[in-house]
């Protein structure tokens, strides 16, 4: 029994680190822009696509496949930027978030009309038999996906506190009007932020793509709502609360689905998240950093 | 000629739809929670009338009583924060009524089949209407009084006081309240009012379908529901409409010939209609003229 649970947290946290690789990215736009990018999740499904048709045609190196899915969600990610949120910066925030859900119809359906099967195989990472720790088990794709949370989330952190940029971003954040005074390009920062969260995308997307070995068109809609559910958790722009949140996330999914069955899972996170909004503890109320 | 009824029924349940996520938003509250009381509406409403065997007037009333009943109970708690925290929570609550139904299993048996909603099969043999001899016409006009009366109903609101509250609340909630309006009070009423009316066109919704699935209550219907009144704009309730013509009628039936790229498109179109008029199609100035041409005397105000 206690064996189960702790198989069970192990099994959560492999799952919690994909979800906090999302969360990562998701806080850059929602939690230092304010706003909701409603495609974050299909843009990344778009690059893990990208990718996917590549490996199929040309059985590429698993790196360059990296590359072609950051690359994709760039792509997808300027799309989404210009058409929706560049021209909607002030106020209207509401337009913003329908536009970008235009757009991930869009998304979902270019994917469907070229690469239109249901599921595809993507190659693995490498080829690692799960570490075994005394009876139990880990797999050691969660483990390089935990490492690679963590790095970007330092790097993140180096670059919001220790660069011109991140200077620049922080009074954008605080004072949008004053910043633009001060002479900082404010558009061209809300840009780069955004290209910069749908590149982490892209390589989130590329490390949970490769750890499931399959592609499905589903993953743009799952990536949003667990991203979006592990960052609110984690406290809003907050980036170690992200990663925090992606393995409660993650754990507490596990745990659930052991205790309450398979359907139960999500419906138990959403209630969560409901329960954690309202009440507001303090943790969340964080504004970043 | 029975195609444009039946389109005339989806628009007009669309509409209702709109109108509940409209109410809301004139007090500066985004909920993506309209399609989780719509949902509610839909399941209680065919289970009435399948089930217990009402008829089908009691059963939208009670629907509707059941979808405000949910929606002030969720507003509580859910509208004490705002902005992007209200939209994910709202979210979340849509979401956990989907999943709710995807889990809900009450079937009894009637007459050696068995009725009622089935978790993932959903709530098929909704057959109200086809049992008691309506025509696809008659059903049209059915939902349509219905989408007239509320937008009466709202039209009217929205000249009273309390229409001037909800949007003196939605303009600036710090000098609405130093002028003494409980911020509470309104946003809960006008949440309240919005899951009456998301509880209604559900009712409507579960009978004319006569198969609901938890799949058709999710995120895509919540932002529909908040695409109408965004596209028709906030001015009057008559945008709404507008938008759910323009998105029911012509991107999703009008580019129906262009088959699997219509998607495609149809994000297109929504981008560019929120990018040449982000107030929405009917802005001021498009309502000044407009009352400027009809509007007679009355065109001043």
């Amino acid at each position: 029994m206690i064996l189960d649970l702790i198989q069970n947290s192990f099994d959560g946290l492999a799952m919690g680190a994909s979800y906090a690789l999302l969360a990562v990215g998701f806080t850059l736009v929602f939690g230092v822009l304010r706003r909701v990018n409603l495609s974050y999740g299909p843009a990344i499904m778009f690059g893990c696509y990208a990718a996917t048709w590549v490996s199929f045609s040309f059985h590429s190196n698993i790196f360059l496949l990296l590359g072609i899915a950051v690359l994709g969600s760039v792509l997808a990610g300027t799309y989404v930027e210009r058409l929706c949120f560049a021209p909607h910066h002030k106020g209207s925030a509401i337009a913003a978030m329908v536009a970008s859900f235009a757009l991930w119809m869009q998304f979902e359906e270019v994917v469907t009309l070229v690469m239109p099967k249901h599921l595809y195989d993507f190659p693995p990472m490498f080829d690692a038999e799960p570490l075994a720790i005394g009876p139990l088990s880990l797999r050691a794709e969660a483990l390089v996906m935990l490492a690679c949370a963590l790095a970007i989330c330092f790097a993140l952190h180096r670059m919001l506190y220790r660069s011109r940029f991140g200077l620049a971003l922080r009074a954008v954040t605080d004072a949008p009007v004053a910043a633009q005074l001060a002479g900082i390009n404010v558009p061209r920062v809300l840009l780069l932020v955004f290209l910069l969260a749908s590149a982490i995308g892209g390589l989130a997307g590329w490390l949970i793509v490769s750890t499931h070995t399959q592609v499905t068109p589903m993953l743009g809609m799952w990536s949003t709502l667990k991203g979006l559910l592990a960052m609110m958790i984690g406290g809003l722009g907050s980036l170690p609360g992200a990663v925090i949140g992606g393995l409660a996330l993650g754990v507490l999914e596990a745990h659930s689905q052991w205790f309450l069955g398979p359907q139960a899972r999500d419906l138990i996170a959403y209630l969560l998240l409901f329960v954690l909004l309202a009440w507001r503890p303090r943790w969340m109320t964080t504004s970043h950093g | 000629m029975d195609f444009y009824f039946g389109l005339a029924q989806i628009i007009g349940v669309h509409t209702l739809l709109g109108l509940s996520a409209y109410i809301v938003l004139l007090t500066g509250q985004v909920s993506m929670a309209q399609a989780g009381f719509f949902a509610v509406g839909a399941y209680a409403a065919g289970m009435l009338t399948v089930l217990a065997g009402w008829a089908i007037l009691p059963a939208l009333a009670a629907s509707s009583l059941l979808g405000a009943a949910v929606a002030c109970a969720v507003g509580f708690p859910a509208l004490r924060v705002k902005g992007l925290m209200l939209v994910i929570a709202t979210l979340a609550f849509g979401e956990a009524v989907r999943l709710f139904f995807f889990n809900f299993d009450y079937q009894v048996a009637r007459g050696g089949v068995k009725l009622g909603p089935l978790g993932g099969e959903g709530f098929r043999q909704i057959r109200y209407f086809p049992e008691n001899g309506w025509t696809t016409m008659q059903v049209m006009l059915f939902i349509w009084i219905f989408v007239v009366l509320v937008m009466a109903i709202l039209w009217w609101l929205d000249r009273s006081r309390y229409g001037a509250v909800l949007r003196a609340v939605g303009e600036d909630e710090l000098a609405a309240q130093s002028v003494g309006i409980n911020l509470t009070a309104v946003k809960v009423s006008a949440m309240t009012i919005g899951g009456a009316i998301a509880g209604l066109g559900g009712g409507i919704y579960a009978h004319y379908t006569t198969h609901i699935e938890h799949a058709s209550f999710g995120i895509l219907l919540a932002t529909f529901a908040l695409a109408y009144p965004i596209l028709g704009g906030l001015g009057s309730v008559f945008g709404t409409v507008v938008a759910a013509i323009f998105v029911q009628g012509f991107l999703v039936e009008g580019l129906r010939f262009l088959g699997d790229w219509r998607n495609l498109l149809f994000g297109a179109l929504i981008v560019l209609a929120m990018n040449l008029r982000p107030k929405g199609f009917l802005d001021a100035p498009t309502l000044r003229w407009i009352r400027r041409v009809f509007g007679g005397k009355r065109g001043a105000a």
